[in-house]
């Protein structure tokens, strides 16, 4: 079963969530320089994570329907993070604080295998996206998100996905087409 | 009052989170609603924008040019300064807003204001995010910035960042106020 199913079930069962949160279109969850290690479980909406160079906007992740969303720099290091976290479309999330979700980790062997499971998959798919931003070709960059995570293109906006994947909105247009 | 230097800054960087958010949330509402004003010399949502815009275009060069030019190390702590503090007060809403006298020159009235202006303002908040990041690399107490109504008068770094994100939060407030 997917470890990701397994934890929301048990912190479901366990009543261990901190808090729900609700927010409106284009609300900021995060800004840059706040320290943030609390987890969110998309229940319904749509996020994007993103760094601001000078006037660039960087997407680095998105979170949807049933993703945990995080900023991950912040919860590991409880150090300021420069991550903005937005939410696209009106958004609802269950919050669980690191210190809560730890312990809950570290109150079974079982919990702590899946962690380690799902800590796996998370440097499986950050070596993935740096072979994405190491890949010169467009279309090969849009084959390789297609392939990974096709409910990307059913969740989020076009424009956010073309700065995902490093092209203008008008290149993934074209390349969509053909 | 003092506080440590980096619950000062986490506090202005979250009181600067809910600015944006309310800066976006106004963003989505019609010309006509930004536009409208209850009397002749009252402001409008986009006059209380651009009023903090006149401000962000003195405050935020000038910040971030003390920052850049500032040769001291982090202090733990932030002392406020006498009349920083006092400043910083005064600017934050009370109960019942205050009506406080407008420079000439920061007074937005007759300007040409559009969706525009919250944009810019949205701009400015990330810029102000920006420096308070970089002020974690800084003593606030030390590093002194000028103020925009005196050139004599000059106050710690620390306090003009109150100034700036209070003064911000009063006139979201007088926004709102104008909606309801």
């Amino acid at each position: 079963m997917n470890p990701i199913t397994n934890f929301i079930e048990k912190i479901d069962q366990q009543n261990l969530w901190d808090n729900r949160l609700e927010l409106i279109r284009k609300e900021y969850l995060k800004v840059k320089g706040s320290i943030d290690t609390n987890l969110y479980f998309v229940v319904s909406g749509s996020l994007r994570i993103y760094v601001l160079e000078e006037f660039e906007e960087n997407i680095i992740r998105f979170g949807y329907k049933n993703n945990f969303i995080a900023s991950l720099d912040s919860f590991i290091s409880e150090k300021p993070s420069d991550l903005y976290i937005q939410a696209i479309k009106k958004t609802e999330l269950k919050v669980i604080k690191k210190k809560t979700f730890m312990d809950f980790v570290e109150s079974s062997a079982e919990n702590i295998k899946i962690w380690h499971i799902m800590l796996g998959e998370l440097i499986f798919q950050q070596m993935e996206r740096e072979r994405d931003i190491l890949t010169s070709s467009p279309l090969a960059r849009y084959k390789r998100v297609l392939a990974r995570s096709p409910q990307l293109f059913q969740e989020i906006p076009n424009k956010y996905i073309a700065s995902y994947l490093r092209m203008t909105p008008e290149t993934l247009s074209r390349i969509k087409k053909s | 009052m003092t506080v440590t230097s980096e619950k000062l800054i986490q506090d202005l960087i979250e009181r600067t989170r809910i600015n944006i958010n309310q800066a976006e949330n106004f963003s989505s509402l019609s010309a006509e609603k930004l536009n409208w004003k209850a009397e002749k010399d009252s402001w409008s949502i986009l006059q209380c924008f651009e009023h903090l815009n006149l401000y962000g275009d003195f405050y935020i060069p000038e910040i971030k040019k003390r920052i850049e030019s500032s040769k001291t190390q982090p202090k733990e702590n932030f002392k406020s300064g006498v009349l920083g503090n006092y400043f910083a007060k005064s600017m934050l809403p009370k109960e019942k807003l205050n009506k406080m006298k407008t420079f000439k020159d920061k007074n937005p009235i007759g300007s040409k204001l559009d969706k525009s202006t919250i944009e810019r303002f949205i701009l400015q908040q990330k810029q102000i995010l920006n420096l308070l990041d970089k002020s974690r690399e800084i003593d606030l107490n030390k590093t002194k910035t000028a103020i925009s109504i005196s050139k004599l008068i000059k106050l710690k770094i620390g306090d003009t960042f109150r100034v700036v994100v209070y003064h911000n939060e009063r006139h979201l407030t007088q926004a709102n106020k104008i909606l309801e």
